[in-house]
């Protein structure tokens, strides 16, 4: 299978925010705080906070629906791929190039496609593309998410699973330079866990900018290259996750870390913490 | 891999069996847009009652006989309402019906509505049945339409599926938390409020959703017309087609050119 063309060394952030501050209409706070951030091309980034920290939130601004679609107060400086997300100009500039995924995938769905192959051709056929790159591009989407077999499928007849494997590949057969995702494998399974971890890894080597808003610590510790922890729409920590999330630091200031650091904890560990099953029972077995 | 073929021009749409099914999507638009034209066009009694027939006989033919049945329910009830309005309660001259004694200037009048009603209500429903989006959005994309308008006409005619379908899941999500839905009409009544409610709110806040998940798939590019969408298998316009459609608006340009003519003739 060969993967999507390797996109132009880029030496401009792919999203760049200068004192971002976002308050949603009727909010008695500021979703975002001030956020000043740079996120690179080829790299993973995991933004990482509680509920109502601001994650999603960061993600919507960035795709440029935030406050175009949500209403409400952008404030600071935004740029998305160079481009501003919230200008017709940009929004034009950025067509095909921010693939954004919401948490609800029967929500992402076109709605209008009897097959899966129309629903992942939807966009690529809304931008314009040649009908032999849609096709080829259509299937080597849904090969990389390993749902080649529910081409012929109604979309709104998949499970849960299915679906959001489906929307993951209609994002990527527009190999998009910039990816924002929220919460990508909550409706997985672990094959599909791990699946959408290598591809996002895959695409991070393309060159893409991956964005992933999640509380899954489980599944980024080891996808991330860079860990964003937000609280209360503020910048509160950002590093290498494995340090930030092994401290203890995390669980006061961020939502905490993955299981086992939390079992490790519970258990009265000193940090730095096991991470992973392997780490906490070397962890364990030491003498 | 090798990329999975989109099915060709010609290929027929799949599950499809009728005619109706089979034919360009602009098709059923044309033949039930000319339809409801000519059901108030035509004279009635007569005219509707025949057009009636006629759209009974097409749409079993093409393949959607299940849309005059489903017709058939939903004007039932109207026909008896029309029967008692007109036939029974109407004025002027009377005329013997078994014990009853009807009017006959009603009992046309009845007759030329209840026509019309089943006329356009079949055509509606054979339409809907003949309605695939994805045809027709191609259609549209083949002919370089914007897009957002088929797409609105899209969304709107999936939306009642899609209602039903979400009020399917309220209703047994209300269920499980102890509604009961059954009963007399005004138990059932009573029982829409839990059900209606987060339908409706649900529905809303589905539409935001949704917006947003299309704005970042293109939909903002191809529905302005910036970007001419590409039709991934734009169906057929056979000149069987085009004759249908050419044949619907000429019946329509007829009728109303002899209604005019009968006004002008009739002052």
């Amino acid at each position: 299978m060969s993967a999507a063309p390797s996109l132009a060394p880029a030496l401009a952030p792919a999203l760049a925010l200068e004192g971002a501050t976002f308050r949603y209409p009727g909010a008695e706070r500021d979703a975002l705080d001030r956020v000043t951030l740079a996120l690179e091309p080829g790299r993973v980034h995991w933004l990482f906070g509680p509920l109502g920290a601001g994650c999603s939130t960061l993600l919507l601004a960035a795709a440029g629906l935030a406050p175009r679609l949500t209403g409400g107060t952008l404030t600071g400086r935004l740029a998305t791929l160079g481009a501003d997300p919230q200008a017709a100009e940009g929004r034009r500039a950025l067509a095909g190039r921010v693939a954004l995924v919401t948490p609800s995938p029967a929500l992402q769905l076109s709605g209008i496609g009897a097959t899966v192959f129309e629903e992942v051709a939807f966009a690529p056929a809304n931008l314009g593309w040649p009908i032999g790159r849609i096709r080829t591009a259509v299937g080597e989407a849904l090969a990389r998410f390993e749902v080649a077999h529910l081409v012929e499928r109604a979309p709104a007849q998949l499970s849960g699973g299915e679906q959001q494997r489906v929307v993951l590949a209609a994002m990527a057969a527009l190999a998009p330079a910039l990816w924002l995702l929220d919460e990508p494998a909550g409706a997985l399974d672990a094959a599909g866990r791990r699946r959408v971890a290598e591809v996002l890894r895959e695409e991070a080597a393309r060159g893409a900018a991956v964005v992933i808003a999640s509380e899954d610590a489980d599944l980024l510790v080891d996808v991330a290259d860079r860990l964003v922890v937000l609280a209360e729409g503020r910048v509160v920590a950002d590093g290498a996750p494995r340090a930030l999330l092994a401290g203890d630091a995390i669980w006061t200031e961020g939502p905490g870390s993955t299981s086992v650091a939390a079992l490790a904890r519970g258990a009265g560990l000193a940090a730095p913490h096991p991470l992973t099953v392997a780490e906490g029972v070397a962890r364990w077995s030491a003498p | 891999m090798s990329a999975r073929r989109a099915p060709a021009a010609t290929a027929p749409v799949a599950g499809a069996v009728g005619l109706a099914l089979r034919a360009h999507p602009f098709t059923p638009f044309v033949v039930a847009l000319a339809v409801a034209l000519l059901a108030f066009l035509l004279p009635g009694p007569w005219g509707p009652v025949a057009l009636y027939g006629v759209v009974l006989a097409l749409a079993g033919a093409t393949g959607v006989g299940g849309a005059a049945r489903t017709a058939l329910l939903v004007c039932l009830p109207l026909w008896l309402f029309l029967f008692l309005l007109h036939g029974v309660l109407g004025e002027g001259p009377r005329v013997a019906a078994g014990p009853l004694r009807l009017s006959a200037a009603g009992l046309a009048l009845a007759l030329a509505q209840a026509g019309r009603f089943g006329a356009i209500a079949t055509a509606s429903l054979g339409l809907l049945r003949a309605f695939r989006p994805s045809r027709f959005l191609d259609a549209a994309a083949a002919r370089g339409w914007p897009f957002h308008l088929p797409y609105l006409l899209v969304a709107t005619l999936q939306a009642g599926p899609r209602l039903r379908h979400r009020a399917g899941l309220v209703l047994e999500a209300q269920r499980t938390r102890g509604l009961r839905y059954g009963g007399s009409p005004l138990a059932r009544l009573r029982a829409l409020g839990p059900v209606v409610l987060p339908l409706v709110l649900g529905a809303l806040a589905e539409v935001d959703d949704r917006a947003m998940a299309l704005e970042t798939r293109g939909l903002g590019a191809a529905g302005h017309g910036a970007v001419a969408r590409t039709p991934l298998d734009p169906p057929r316009d056979t000149a069987g087609d085009r004759l249908v459609r050419w044949g619907a608006a000429l019946a329509v340009l007829a009728a109303l050119v002899w209604r005019v003519l009968a006004w002008r003739a009739a002052r």
